[in-house]
């Protein structure tokens, strides 16, 4: 009986942990490139360094990759197949309202941006998926906060999709 | 009577300004061995794999940063300085990765291709405020000096690296940071599909003409991808 407890208990601390570990390393390469933006986008021109980077940072978090490369660098043909690349559009940023933030909160006068970002994969350009990402932050935080909020967001989102994908 | 005590209050004036301004000098970090930093990859960078591989010279590299501190990296917390300047370190970082690979010239005279680097920025730039923001941006005058014609290429590296409350190990993050991002940039550049085509379009009519590999294939050089992959996760942890 005692023995017949321990195995349940340990099943039931180990399965969850077991379940919920993700695959690891399901692509070769993934190469984030520096994202555009729409005219009318009024967003400094350091912004787009500091996505890039921090969205490099967090597609290496997920573990799906092997490598997350440089923009233009080249990949051996036989990775080509297992790589992504991912590029996006930078398509409203709203600078928000610090007073309206103040006086009435909520999410009243917060700084928004959207970006469209495309997944492809790397051989024959064909499409992984499409993520349309929206963050919305205080006006009192600066630009760089934003970037890191929206490249948390668009890694978390990658990696869902071609989790799923890979699934599929 | 009271011209003399407007002229008290401006001998106060003056007395202050030049106490704050002394102040102010005495702010300006100064180099030391304590805050000076040594900015130096762990192992060369394997280039991309050419098909008849060319030899590269690097003539000169040159500041296009604008910077007038280029050895001050960071000015907060008593200052954390480069102990060599930018073009010397990102020259010495190139050579080291084209002669790891054998692909550097002994002079400009043997050398199919030279280089000119000019360097737009090293060192830190802009963060969220949490965390350092490394950053090395540099492009680069690919010349054929026998048919006199160039393409530019251009190379960008980034690093992210925690913040640090401790200055030491701000100090250590910096510097993993700086080296994390000139890492960064030298392999954009090495194994850039930008290089792969200035060398293939600048030696398509030389007698001697070393193509780029078609696949883009890497250098096999064993020693980088495990330092190199130990010094990225170093600089990313947060």
């Amino acid at each position: 009986m005692r023995s017949l407890i321990i195995v349940l208990v340990a099943a039931l601390v180990l399965a969850p942990g077991m379940a919920a570990k993700d695959p690891e390393h399901v692509y070769k390469t993934a190469e984030a490139k520096h994202f555009t933006r729409v005219e009318g986008v009024e967003l400094s021109p350091a912004f787009t360094d500091y996505l890039y980077a921090e969205l490099r940072n967090e597609l290496g978090k997920t573990k799906l990759f092997v490598q997350v490369i440089g923009e233009g660098e080249a990949v051996e043909d036989a990775d080509a197949a297992d790589s992504v690349v991912i590029e996006g559009v930078i398509t409203e940023y709203k600078k928000g309202n610090r007073a309206a933030d103040a006086i009435i909160g909520f999410g009243a006068g917060a700084r928004s941006l959207k970006i469209d970002v495309n997944l492809t994969r790397r051989s024959d350009h064909q499409s992984l998926g499409e993520i349309k990402s929206h963050v919305k932050i205080s006006p009192r935080w600066n630009e760089q906060t934003m970037a890191i909020a929206a490249a948390h967001q668009i890694a978390h989102e990658v990696k869902n999709g071609l989790k799923e994908k890979a699934k599929s | 009577m009271n011209f003399r005590k407007i002229l008290s209050v401006c001998g106060w004036i003056a007395a202050v300004s030049a106490l704050a301004g002394a102040n102010a000098v005495a702010d300006e970090p100064k180099p030391t061995p304590e805050n000076t930093i040594h900015v130096q990859l762990a192992a060369p960078v394997p280039p991309q794999k050419f098909a008849k591989p060319p030899k590269f010279f690097i003539s000169e590299v040159i500041d296009r940063s604008g910077n007038p501190q280029p050895m001050l990296v960071l000015r907060d917390r008593g200052g954390v300085f480069l102990d060599r300047q930018p073009i010397q370190i990102t020259k010495e970082t190139l050579e080291q990765s084209l002669k790891a690979a054998d692909l550097l010239a002994a002079d400009a005279a043997s050398a199919d291709l030279v280089l000119q680097v000019y360097v737009f920025h090293f060192g830190l730039a802009v963060g969220s405020g949490l965390d350092f923001f490394g950053k090395v941006e540099f492009s680069v005058m690919v010349k054929n000096l026998k048919t006199e014609e160039s393409q530019e290429v251009q190379a960008k590296g980034t690093s992210i690296a925690n913040g640090a409350f401790r200055k030491k190990n701000l100090q250590k993050n910096v510097q993993g940071n700086i080296e994390g991002a000139l890492e960064d940039a030298v392999r954009n550049l090495l194994r850039g599909t930008q290089l792969k085509e200035a060398v293939a379009a600048l030696l398509k009519n030389s007698p001697s003409a070393p193509a780029a590999a078609p696949s883009g294939e890497m250098a096999s050089m064993q020693v980088n991808e495990d330092n190199s992959k130990s010094c990225k996760s170093k600089v990313e942890e947060r």
